[in-house]
């Protein structure tokens, strides 16, 4: 069984070595497209995660102090209650406890931040839907707020976070769209890859099927190869990805004109879901590649 | 060869059961009809030669025989197993137990000799002690301990072909099928490589073997099968060329 197993992997490797410019050439375009398609998913989120306060409509927060009083809670819940049906379509509480848990979930891993918070440090706030959505009548409506008592600030959806929000999931579309046709070409790549590997080949595997090597044995070691080239190229997209993390979605949310975009950076989380993501599609791009040039091109 | 064919005489052998039966064979390719009906048997440890001219179906007869190819019509058998209904993934298993060696050797040019041959046994997932035993043995048959470690473009044609041989044979199969196989070789190359053939044919191993060579065949006087446009047109113990 271990000389089978060596056996194979060293087919492998020769089959590798013989075929190098192209196995390298098939490792780049399924890194490129898995890149592309794992970034789109960061955008993606790192957009979802800076406007979810301003999902469902939602056009201004009226942001509370951390220490401020029950009874100011009070008086804000009574007036928004009283413009209800009126200037006011609808609007949410989020609790000091809501606002944590929002808070150590996005920034989980940042131990330094985290340490720094508690519940009690966190602002309660008030998510407002007015019925009238002009840019003026909210601005007003929202600054009617900001002079309550207790109130810290009162923050608007501005026209920017409107356009992100509106265009987020058309570019999402767009990029999941080119990522698939990536994907699939990426496919096509390993299945050339592996034709001419096997056309290579063709008087081993001629000897091979004439002394009675199993149609599997012969198979294995040209599967063995996409396989590296889907998984290989996965992983070479992993950096990339990580590139795309810290220094186009985070550092770009810290730039001073940018800071309406507060908040737009990708959890450990969903970094961790995109990276496995990444590295499934491209174990199952090889997997397909791999069968079916084998299948097709083999004749066993 | 032995003395008894360099002499002319008829080689005389027990022979067993039929080990290759072929009932009926027919095979078209597109319009062209190879074989146009084939009945006969080839027995345990016999030697058949099989003649004709070019195109008379000598290479798709020895191709059916390891299932390369499947008649259109009609049964073939080895060993008592019906190999035309065969299911793909078993026809390796027939294979380990049919050796083949061909005109142009087929040998792995960046393989040595002795990886050449220890390939047929690699790729049927032999244990490394038996290809470490077996290669050096079946190299030492065919004479060429010697040469266990040069590359294949460094033989002449006869060495290549002892080569083939010893990769067809170190599994020890039970037939030996060989399509033209002094076909490139100068007689007396040719006459070495049947000695070697003979060899191994006393070991036990039924030997199918398609010719042009008429000194080999007259020489040899074994049973031969006349083709002639894919019929059987003469089936003789002792046979001439003619």
């Amino acid at each position: 069984m271990i000389g089978k197993i060596r056996f194979l992997l060293a087919e492998t490797g020769q089959n590798i070595w013989r075929n190098i410019a192209l196995t390298f050439a098939s490792i780049i375009v399924v890194a490129a497209s898995l890149s592309l398609f794992g970034a789109s998913r960061l955008v993606a989120d790192g957009v979802d995660n800076a406007t979810q306060r301003w999902e469902g409509g939602i056009e201004f927060v009226v942001f509370m102090k951390a220490d401020a009083e029950p009874s100011q809670l009070v008086a804000i819940e009574t007036l928004l209650a009283e413009s209800e049906g009126k200037e006011i379509d609808d609007w949410n509480f989020v609790s000091k406890e809501e606002t944590f848990s929002e808070f150590t979930e996005f920034f989980a891993g940042d131990e330094e931040l985290l340490g720094t918070i508690s519940v009690d440090t966190m602002p309660p706030s008030y998510r407002i839907r007015p019925t009238d959505t002009n840019a003026g009548a909210v601005e007003a409506l929202g600054t009617t707020f900001e002079t309550k008592p207790g109130v810290r600030t009162v923050v608007f959806a501005t026209e920017v976070i409107r356009e992100i929000q509106d265009n987020a999931s058309k570019i999402s579309r767009a990029t999941l769209w080119a990522g698939v046709a990536l994907v699939v070409a990426s496919t096509i790549m390993i299945l050339t890859t592996l034709s001419i590997a096997i056309a290579s080949r063709r008087n081993e595997i001629e000897i091979m099927k004439l002394v009675g090597a199993s149609n599997w044995f012969i198979r294995v070691p040209f599967m063995i190869e996409g396989m590296v080239q889907g998984v290989v190229g996965a992983l070479v997209a992993l950096p990339g990805l990580a590139f795309v993390r810290t220094y186009l979605i985070e550092d770009f949310s810290e730039s001073d004109n940018l800071r309406l975009l507060e908040g737009f950076r990708v959890s450990d989380a969903e970094f961790l879901f995109t990276s496995l993501l990444v590295i499934a599609i491209g174990t199952l791009v090889a997997t397909i590649g791999s069968i079916v040039a084998v299948s097709r091109y083999l004749d066993v | 060869m032995d003395n008894e064919h360099e002499s002319g005489q008829p080689a005389t052998r027990t022979l067993g059961e039929p080990i290759v039966i072929t009932d009926g064979v027919k095979k078209w390719f597109g319009d062209f009809q190879a074989l146009k009906g084939i009945t006969t048997s080839v027995k345990e440890q016999e030697v058949v030669v099989v003649i004709g001219p070019s195109g008379s179906g000598k290479s798709t007869f020895i191709r059916l025989l390891n299932r390369e190819e499947k008649p259109t019509v009609g049964k073939v058998y080895v060993a008592g197993k019906d190999i035309v209904g065969l299911s793909s993934w078993k026809v390796p298993f027939l294979r380990r137990n049919i050796g083949c060696i061909f005109q142009d050797y087929r040998l792995l040019p960046k393989r040595t000799v002795a990886e050449n041959v220890a390939f047929a046994l690699e790729v049927i997932g032999r244990p490394k002690h038996v290809i470490d035993q077996q290669v050096p043995a079946i190299l030492d048959l065919v004479g060429l301990s010697e040469k266990s470690h040069r590359m294949p473009d460094e033989l002449s044609g006869g060495e290549q072909q002892r080569v083939s041989i010893a990769r067809a044979f170190v599994n020890r199969p039970l037939i030996l099928l060989a399509d033209e196989p002094t076909g490139n070789l100068d007689p007396d190359t040719a006459v070495g490589i049947m000695r070697l053939l003979d060899r191994i044919n006393r070991t036990g191993t039924t030997v199918v073997m398609a010719t042009h060579d008429r000194g080999i065949v007259d020489t040899m006087r074994r049973r031969v099968i006349e083709l002639s446009d894919g019929r059987i047109v003469r089936d003789q113990s002792g046979g001439q060329y003619r």
